[in-house]
């Protein structure tokens, strides 16, 4: 059994997720973690002489061994790490919702501060691809930016949502590290410097990214899933009720290999092997867990994995030593194996007991019992189904027995597509029939297996038979084929032109959408379920595909699992999307008006403080001159300032706010524009639309999205 | 002394019930004892340890389950003769294995608690207690609730052999003949008992199913309580209790058993109270429990069966973890032989198995064959618990669960519970046209054979909640489970009112038979016996387990009269009793008393707790504002001392705060219903004024409410 080998106290608090471990004179490792009220503060047990005294690094009375740093924003992320070429200790980077300070903590000076117009969810320090010196890489809403020691961006891309996590790590082993992005669209995106390389697409929003070893990283999520990928195919994964707040890969039972440490919001740490996910060690805190991290934090040469708690506790582990052998439980193993073998063989004599008594025939006496034909089978089927009065659009799934017997209840368990995990079913007595109808409704177009479980018997049955059944919903599910011809084309189109015969293209459209008799042709229209109008699809014999739609998005997704049914690496095309185009257009302007907003604000906020300095040396000579009187009246007009100061500040934050979303959504059209190319093409209508941006060059952002970066 | 047990698991049978294990006595010099054991296969065991292998000496056929085991034996000779009870039947073992003895009791109930002592055997059948001598009818008595257990006495001091019943209506029943002694009034429905010594004497340990533990001295007129030890941690209810000198201090220890796994010891301290000095937590109920020696000579140890039958012993033998440091572990060559010969059964029994589903699938291809599997054993327990007036659900299978549907036609709040790991996931509810108030599906991990859950209720609104298990077993199936809400859902019974209350009174005169308004009074109300009681008339009092609010029930044929110092209880009762009335077409006459002072009693009754509730609400959002103010100023000492309390039992307070979720909220509801309820007697519907309550509470005084009852 395992234990601590240091544990420390704080008090404290620690944001989730922000802690980190820097050597910031070189020598001394320091725990650093941002806490309350825009504070970070750095626990140093060591160097106690050299005390670093100046302006925003103010020592803590409770504490001597911690100092705080003043960061007077909110925290939202925070790492440390070696950023300049020459400089002696690690630099310590914070990034807020505006802002991205580093800072040296040794020297106690600022080594750059960059106003962060996306924000800064997530940031990783490190070297990415060919770039020659290390870059601090933040991810903000649907941004990635990359500064080095000077401060310049020498990285910008765009992704599809806000980003939540990031890593470095050689994901295609070319010796050289890519950026795995983990945002709120559920898709974890690995970017070799500004080209996106691989897309894998997860349930839940992506919090934590961890790299393991080679190729292999971990992954959490914030439904409270964590697992291990190599490359993009899954290992393991597992869910918990709780939710993971931090993972670490640390090489906890000193065999070599690291194990991905999790920390959960339930208090609880715990190790697992990188292979099977099978739990080796486990630990519990009292409160949440806020950080995991490793650093040689006793300066004996032995790095420990380090925990932090939001409450402030700190425990540090040390890999186990060779006499536990790998054995960090206190079971011993041949008990537990006997223990499950003898489980395995409970549950195959319970098995095998089951198929004697059965063999037997049903007693008449038990009603209860559940008792079926033996042919018994049950049938599924999909369909779409418009809305009607009653009912909202939705895909159908019936399920239905061939005989008298009944379904008392159906539980669908799937990913993506329910509130929580599952969808349950259970008619009322009265109600109870062979058939359930199922109304689905994905919001979005991803591909999903039903995992169907149907309990099935007869009415006064009190012990069912459970039939399980998996379906798979197809990608497009929520387009119903129509041949509405007369109905107007929407002017939203993308044409592309495919090598490809037109049989394949059917066999991807009977694959992709729920078509009752299956398509023959590659011509067809759909009418979406969702509202945003028909969609056609039209293929000419020389291979020319156009689609036409008013949803930009649809359009994206369907160039996508397209090109990647047929397998096609590069493809360029024209689009237009004139509805859409005028809407960016509209958010353009409106994000130089908030832009001038902006600035008139700030200027306002500089001459108030200004008048505020003024009105307090005012007050407080009244004061020092016995005048009462004037003191007072200086006084109120200081807290009607105040007061007016807050206003102003509420309608900065909103502002503020306004901005950000306009400036998410400039983002996402670039974005959008890219997915409806693919490889190489897609990559240059991104940074050709980052630099139509840069410039303020509008007409040519429009042109380069409609007609793709070649041309311009 | 600390005292250092480890765990040792012996060997699995089939599905065993409360108290189906003993040790034999050890014969002449050989120190270990032999096991015998029965489940409900209805399988007799005996078996020795040899060697760290069990070595069965004998073991009868299947046959039906097996409900209790007893050892006896002629007086004087050691008590090695093995009795167990299946159905109504009695059978004698001798330690060989041979059969001498088949006894009929010939009752119509089965069997459910037994004890034999020399040539006399009681046994107990739900309300029927039988005394036999010789096998022939002695005694015979009519309990007036369920009889959970029973044990004999036989002392000098007594004047003959002296039976003691424990009932499920917090009583334990001591019998002279077929003649009632007296009562004795336990904390709890007591679920076990057992002589304190062995060889005699007048003391008797009591478990209760809520998990308390006392010693009672009984006398020929009367008794007294010795101690009591409370469940101050909420631990399960106790399944068995067993007294042994484990510690080897010369004072005999309890041994205790309960039903969420946990095995404890308890030892005499010098002032004679029993002191907590041991404990261990097995995954599963356990359901026997003894001291002696089995496994090894001169290392005594805690011998335990569980519900899946599992024998495991915590022994004193410090087993191989003196393997110094550096030593090659070795699995030692029992294990290794063990562990082999397991893997040969598995072998074998897997090509069984397959064949058993190949045979399966086959008849699933005729028209003819039916499907019908045995009905699997669930162990599951709800009851209330009074500390949070909320109800627990514990649900036990003897394999692995997969999955656990909770469907309710009534609106209840579904508790997280910390033990339960199992991911639950809610589902949309439609509540028309099929009734569901709740959906939820929980799957569990991987080895969970225990779940429990928490639901609270809400007084008034009734109906069931039912549980579809489904175990990992193929064929797959699952069984349904269903537990009433009873309108008067957070009552429990009492053994005596306070009569100075004022109290609210309904009447309920009607051509009604006894048998008829028992039963409608055991749909209102949980505890009460489902036997209609023997006498003309019969009282039961109540008490609220979340207000402290009192109910007296008192019936005869023809009437029925219920006092309450809570308004909404009457209002509650007399509704339901109304809708039964009808429904059965039964002319009653209702009539209330209603008491106005009662109203302002209940409010200065709930004035305490909701005072507390609303300062702790206060405090606990201080706390994280006041932990900043901390942290910028460096301390707290400028703080005034309300706060800096506030401050320093913060984690206390937060605790309290997480432990009674929604309790703020529960509060509220109950003063509405009672506010409704006080002047739906008088004919006025005020449900236009709630909203001037809630007002008021939101501001609370105890006077102004009172005030606001008054005169709204």
């Amino acid at each position: 059994m395992m234990v601590p080998i240091f544990t420390l106290k704080l008090n404290h608090k620690i944001n989730p997720r922000m802690v980190a471990v820097g050597k910031f004179d070189g020598v001394h490792p320091c725990l650093t973690a941002a806490t309350q009220a825009g504070k970070v503060f750095i626990h140093n047990p060591h160097g106690r002489a050299q005390r670093p005294g100046a302006h925003c690094l103010s020592q803590s009375a409770q504490d001597s061994d911690v100092s705080l740093l003043n960061i007077n924003q909110a925290v939202t992320c925070l790492t440390a790490g070696t950023l300049g070429p020459n400089t002696t200790g690690d630099t310590l980077l914070v990034g807020s919702q505006t802002n991205l300070l580093a800072y040296d903590v040794h020297d106690n000076a600022d080594i750059f501060y960059r106003e962060v117009s996306d924000g800064a969810n997530a940031i990783v320090l490190g070297k990415l691809g060919d770039i020659s010196s290390p870059l601090a890489i933040i991810g903000g809403n649907c941004a990635l930016q990359g500064f080095d020691y000077t401060g310049n961006d020498h990285f910008w891309t765009v992704t599809g949502d806000n980003v939540r996590s990031l890593v470095l790590c050689d994901f295609t082993g070319d010796g050289k590290n890519e950026l795995l992005v983990g945002s709120e669209d559920f898709d974890i995106r690995v970017f070799r410097e500004d080209e996106l390389v691989s897309e894998m697409t997860e349930n839940e929003t992506v919090t934590s990214l961890c790299h393991m070893h080679g190729s292999r990283f971990g992954y959490a999520l914030a439904n409270g899933t964590v697992g291990v990928y190599d490359r993009t195919a899954r290992y393991w994964r597992i869910k918990s009720k709780n939710h993971a707040m931090s993972i670490h890969a640390f090489d906890l039972n000193a065999d070599g290999v690291v194990e991905l440490i999790t920390g959960w919001s339930n208090g609880k740490i715990d190790a697992r092997s990188d292979r099977t996910g099978e739990v080796i060690f486990k630990d519990n805190f009292s409160s949440s867990v806020a950080g995991v991290v490793e650093g040689d934090y006793r300066l004996d040469g032995q790095k420990q994995l380090i925990c932090a708690s939001t409450e402030g506790e700190v425990r540090g582990y040390l890999p186990a030593s060779k006499d536990l052998k790998g054995n960090l439980m206190d079971s011993s193993a041949e008990q537990d194996l006997v223990r499950e073998l003898s489980q395995r063989r409970q549950n195959l004599l319970l098995e095998l007991r089951n198929y004697e008594e059965n063999a037997k025939g049903a007693p008449q006496t038990h009603s209860g019992m559940g008792v079926i034909p033996a042919n018994t089978q049950l049938q599924t089927a999909l369909s779409v189904r418009p809305a009607t009065e009653a009912q909202k659009a939705h895909v159908e799934l019936s399920i239905s027995t061939p005989n008298e017997t009944i379904i008392r209840a159906v539980l669908i368990f799937a990913e993506g597509i329910f509130e929580g995990e599952s969808h349950v079913v259970h008619p009322s007595v009265q109600n109870l029939s062979g058939c359930v109808r199922v109304p689905i409704v994905p919001p979005k177009d991803i591909p999903v297996d039903l995992h169907i479980k149907a309990f099935v018997g007869g009415k006064t049955s009190t012990q069912f038979h459970v039939f399980e059944i998996t379906r798979q919903l197809p990608r497009f599910s929520m387009y119903e084929l129509t041949d509405e011809s007369s109905a107007p084309q929407p002017a939203g189109r993308v044409s592309f032109s495919i090598n490809d015969r037109a049989q394949r293209v059917v066999m991807w459209l009977n694959q992709n959408f729920l078509l009752p008799e299956g398509a023959e042709s590659p011509n067809v229209t759909f009418n979406s379920l969702r509202g945003s109008g028909l969609m056609s699809f039209n293929m000419a014999a020389n291979g020319q595909v156009t689609l036409r739609t008013d949803d930009i998005d649809l359009a994206g997704d369907l160039v996508q699992s397209l090109t990647s049914f047929l397998a096609i690496e590069d493809l360029s095309a024209e689009a237009d999307f004139p509805a859409y185009f005028e809407e960016l257009r509209a958010t353009l302007t409106e994000v130089d008006e908030f832009h001038a907003v902006h600035q008139k604000l700030t200027a306002e906020m500089a001459d108030h403080s200004n008048y505020i300095r003024n009105m307090l040396v005012q007050a407080e000579d009244a004061r020092l001159m016995s005048d009462m009187t004037s003191m007072k009246k200086r006084y109120r007009e200081l807290y009607d300032l105040n007061r007016d100061l807050i206003n102003e500040y509420k309608i900065r934050s909103n502002n503020h706010n306004a901005l950000l979303v306009r400036l998410k959504s400039v983002n996402q059209a670039i974005q959008r524009a890219g997915r409806l190319r693919v490889g190489k093409p897609k990559n240059q209508v991104i940074a050709a639309c980052r630099d139509a941006i840069k410039s303020n060059n509008v007409n040519a952002l429009f042109r380069i999205m409609r007609a793709g970066a070649a041309s311009s | 002394m600390e005292i250092h047990l480890n765990r040792v698991d012996y060997i699995q049978v089939g599905v065993t019930s409360q108290k189906t294990m003993r040790l034999l006595p050890a014969v002449g010099k050989k120190a270990t004892q032999k096991v015998a054991i029965a489940d409900h296969d209805g399988i007799l065991m005996c078996f020795g340890m040899k060697k760290g292998e069990a070595v069965p000496v004998f073991k009868t056929l299947p046959g039906p389950k097996v409900a209790r085991m007893d050892l006896g034996g002629a007086v004087g000779t050691p008590q090695e003769k093995i009795f167990v009870c299946s159905g109504s039947q009695v059978r004698g073992f001798t330690k060989k294995g041979k059969q001498f003895l088949t006894f009929d009791a010939n009752l119509t109930e089965s069997i459910n608690a037994m004890h034999v002592s020399g040539a006399d055997l009681f046994v107990c059948a739900s309300y029927i207690y039988n005394h036999y001598c010789d096998c022939k009818d002695q005694d015979y008595f009519l309990s007036g609730d369920k009889i959970n257990d029973i044990t004999c006495l036989s002392s000098e001091k007594l004047s003959c052999l002296t039976p003691v019943l424990a009932c499920q209506d917090r009583v334990l029943r001591v019998l002279q003949g077929s003649e009632l002694a007296y009562d004795i009034e336990v904390p709890g429905p007591p679920s076990v008992l057992e002589l304190f010594n062995k060889d005699g004497g007048d003391e008797v340990l009591y478990g209760t199913t809520d998990g308390k533990i006392g010693l009672i001295q009984i006398g020929d007129s009367s008794a007294v309580t010795k101690w009591e030890i409370d469940n101050d941690k909420k631990k399960g209810g106790i399944l068995c209790v067993d007294t042994y000198d484990i510690i080897g201090d010369g004072v005999s220890d309890i041994l205790v058993g309960r039903d969420d796994g946990t095995v404890e010891i308890f030892s005499f301290d010098s002032s004679n109270e029993p002191t907590l000095r041991f404990e261990h937590v097995l995954s599963e109920s356990v359901t026997s429990i003894q001291g002696g020696c089995v496994g090894k000579e001169s290392y005594d140890e805690i011998l335990t069966a569980t519900y899946t039958g599992w024998v495991t012993g915590l022994t004193t033998d410090p087993q191989k973890a003196e393997a110094g440091p550096g030593d090659e572990v070795k699995m030692s060559k029992e294990t290794q032989s063990k562990i082999e010969s397991l893997r040969a059964e598995l072998e074998q029994l897997q090509v069984k198995v397959l064949q058993g589903r190949e045979q399966y699938q086959q008849t699933s291809q005729s028209s003819t064959a039916v499907s019908a599997v045995p009905v699997f054993s669930i162990n599951d327990k709800f009851t209330l618990s009074q500390d949070d007036a909320s109800y627990s659900l514990t649900l036990e299978v003897q394999t692995a669960i997969d999955n656990l549907l909770l469907q309710s036609d009534v609106p209840i709040d579904l508790l997280d519970v910390d033990k339960n790991s199992a991911v639950v996931s809610f589902s949309e509810c439609d509540s028309e046209p099929n009734g569901n108030f709740l959906l939820a599906t929980y799957r569990c991990q991987a080895n969970t054979t225990r779940l429990e859950l928490k639901v609270r209720s809400i007084e008034g609104q009734y109906g069931t909640l039912q549980a579809y298990v489904t175990p990992r077993l193929q064929p797959k199936t699952c069984q349904v489970r269903q537990y009433q809400i009873k309108p008067l859902s957070l009552h429990q019974r009492m053994h005596s009112i306070d009569p100075d209350r004022p109290m609210n009174k309904l009447s309920l005169v009607g051509q009604l038979s006894f048998a008829e308004i028992h039963s409608w009074v055991v749909f209102c109300l949980p505890e009460v016996p489902e036997k209609t009681p023997a006498g003309d008339s019969v009282t039961f009092y109540f008490h609220n387990t979340f207000l402290g609010t009192q109910l007296e029930a008192t019936y005869c044929k023809g009437e029925g009269h219920f006092k309450s110092d809570n308004i909404s209880t009457i209002s509650i009762l007399s509704d339901v009793l109304s809708k039964e009335a009808t429904k059965k077409k039964i002319n009653v006459n209702m009539s209330y008393d209603i008491n106005d002072e009662s109203v302002s009693h209940t409010l200065r009754m709930i004035h305490p707790k909701l005072e507390y509730q609303l300062l702790l609400a206060r405090k606990v959002q201080l706390v994280d504002a006041l932990k900043e103010l901390q942290v910028h100023e460096g301390n707290a000492d400028f703080l005034i001392p309300e706060y800096r309390s506030i401050l320093d039992e913060s984690a206390n307070l937060l605790e309290e705060y997480k432990k009674q979720p929604a309790h703020l909220e529960r509060l509220y509801g109950m003063i509405t219903d009672l506010f409704i309820d006080k002047f739906k007697f008088k004919g006025q519907n005020v449900k236009t004024k709630v909203s001037s309550l809630l007002e008021i509470l939101d501001n609370y005084d105890l006077n102004s409410l009172l005030d606001f009852f008054n005169d709204p």
